[in-house]
């Protein structure tokens, strides 16, 4: 790719050219997502906001490979996406933990598949784990932690696979009001110490402005198209009262309302 | 009187909740009720016994008892209690080796191929609704009427769980779990063996369950004709005897031999795949 320096000199992990998606054929053919572009700068942090249903999933799904779109073309630092490919960390909203490995064997198996050696890779595991405060529970099986805990372990193992970009889906969409504001406050942290370029996607305005550099607001209705961009440049740790985040979520708010 | 009451209230009343309610706890205690519900129906039973509502053919409880004990000790053609138990159970264990050997097999390669599954399952949905019992007579036929036909039968009634089941396990593998494992760096190799076999195996483990039972089932069937020994056997025999205590005494042994068979798979279960309670929370 000749352009992945943007204006300011930071290079562009990420980039979406004239992507759609369809799914079903003739009559039952459906847009899901209509002629978007999208680029994301290294270790930057943005925020996907959008309505339940307005296909932020399957964006994501698209940039990791996972399925591919119907125009267009999608680059990760700079090769085009043609399957699955381990430089993204992708952390799902079901957890996807799988049951019957303990949070260990989930952390470490990024790595294992790797075929990295036993002790390396549970030192690994072992770090990324006591970054997401579950150290103590590193026996326990999936079912018996609480959601927040799953989703800890769901950030730790995508973390241990060294990712370079990381896709949040809706990673707190299931967790009560005050365990997701306090997940919140730990993936910043998780990210202060752990720099990666990170897409989040999220229903949430508040949540959206709590964590975002730069905001990408989606239409609230399919084909999903980008609506707006937002510049958040409030300083972190930000607070949720502070006037100029209120102000910030009015607007955004506003706007939220016209798409509906 | 009221005053004084009023003024000492918790006691009182506290008093009186605990004493009504130790009579009721002792009542409604669970084991209580199991112990009581029997007695009743064991009543009931002798009853009947007693006042000839089946004619002869309705023995006392305690003549079932008696008989129980007698077979245990007194050989009937040849073998006592326990030792056609033991033909009986070897038969089923025999028979559902082969079953699973076969079965679960099938089911795994039905549900990894649609080919296998397209070439298959035809034939398969074709033997399926067939209930074993009605190879009995083409069994003796073709294999004669020793043990082979016997074990034949119960291989044709506990195959089919152990193909259902694992076919199905496999078809239905929680696809974002292959995502997950596909993020990670997975390749096809590594998510047949760290995702579709694991997660299946709930699924293959309950048909083995359901497919054990099965096999219990049809061997009573199997032993009703031709049989010289195992618990069907017992039955005939109590029949031809004219003797209705020796067929309840039959009956309430294979009841028992199916709950502790049953036991004894769910312990296992737990003890193989102790994650799978998540299964049964979630969603």
């Amino acid at each position: 790719m000749e352009n992945r320096i943007g204006n300011d000199g930071i290079k562009n992990v990420i980039e979406c050219k004239g992507i759609s998606k369809y799914f079903g054929e003739g009559a039952n053919k459906k847009e899901v997502l209509s002629t978007m572009d999208l680029s994301v700068k290294e270790n930057e942090f943005v925020v996907i906001l959008g309505p339940g249903q307005s296909g932020k999933s399957t964006l994501f799904r698209m940039i990791a490979g996972l399925e591919k779109p119907s125009t267009g073309h999608i680059y990760v630092n700079g090769k085009e996406v043609t399957g699955p490919n381990p430089v993204i960390g992708y952390v799902f909203q079901r957890y996807t933990l799988f049951p019957w490995k303990t949070v260990m064997e989930n952390v470490e198996m990024g790595p294992k598949l790797k075929g990295v050696g036993k002790k390396e890779r549970r030192e690994k595991a072992q770090y990324f784990i006591n970054l997401v405060g579950l150290n103590g529970f590193e026996d326990a099986y999936p079912h018996q932690l609480s959601g927040g805990m799953k989703q800890r372990v769901g950030i730790a193992r995508a973390y241990a696979n060294d990712p370079e970009i990381m896709l949040l889906d809706e990673p707190f969409g299931q967790l009560d009001a005050q365990t997701r504001i306090l997940m919140e406050q730990e993936i910043l942290r998780i990210w202060e110490k752990e720099k990666r370029t990170v897409c989040f996607v999220t229903n949430n305005i508040d949540e959206a402005i709590f964590l975002g550099d730069r905001i990408v607001m989606l239409e609230g209705k399919l084909p999903s198209k980008m609506k707006k961009i937002y510049n958040v440049d409030l300083p972190r740790p930000r607070d949720f009262t502070d006037l100029a985040f209120l102000e910030l979520r009015e607007e955004i708010t506003g706007e939220t309302e016209l798409a509906l | 009187m009221s005053k004084i009451l009023e003024a000492n209230p918790n006691t009182e009343v506290l008093e009186g909740a605990r004493s009504s309610f130790s009579i009721k706890k002792i009542l409604y205690n669970k084991y209580v009720l199991y112990v009581i519900s029997i007695c009743l129906f064991l009543i009931v039973l002798d009853l009947f016994a007693v006042l000839q509502v089946f004619g002869n053919f309705m023995p006392r409880p305690i003549e079932v008892l008696t008989t129980l004990i007698n077979m245990t000790v007194t050989p009937l053609a040849g073998k006592t209690l326990p030792m056609h138990l033991w033909a009986s159970l070897r038969r089923v264990l025999i028979a559902f080796a082969i079953a699973v050997f076969i079965g679960v097999p099938v089911g795994v390669l039905m549900g990894f191929s649609s080919v296998a599954n397209a070439i298959i399952s035809p034939i398969f949905h074709l033997f399926k609704p067939m209930p074993p019992i009605a190879w009995i007579s083409l069994a003796i036929l073709w294999l004669g009427i020793g043990e082979a036909s016997k074990v034949f039968i119960i291989v044709i009634g506990a195959i089919v769980p152990c193909i259902l089941n694992s076919y199905n396990g496999i078809r239905l593998v929680d696809e974002s779990l292959k995502d997950a494992l596909r993020m990670l760096g997975g390749n096809r190799r590594q998510e047949i063996i760290e995702v579709i076999f694991p997660a299946s195996f709930p699924a293959i483990f309950a048909g083995l369950q359901i497919s054990l039972s099965m096999a219990w089932t049809t061997v009573l069937a199997a032993e009703l004709v031709g049989a010289r020994e195992g618990m069907g056997f017992i039955i005939v025999m109590g029949m031809n005897l004219s003797k209705p205590s020796m067929i309840i005494a039959g009956m309430i042994v294979i009841a028992l031999t199916a709950f502790m068979i049953s036991m004894a798979v769910n312990y296992l279960e737990r003890w193989v795949c102790p994650w799978k309670t998540e299964l049964e929370t979630t969603e």
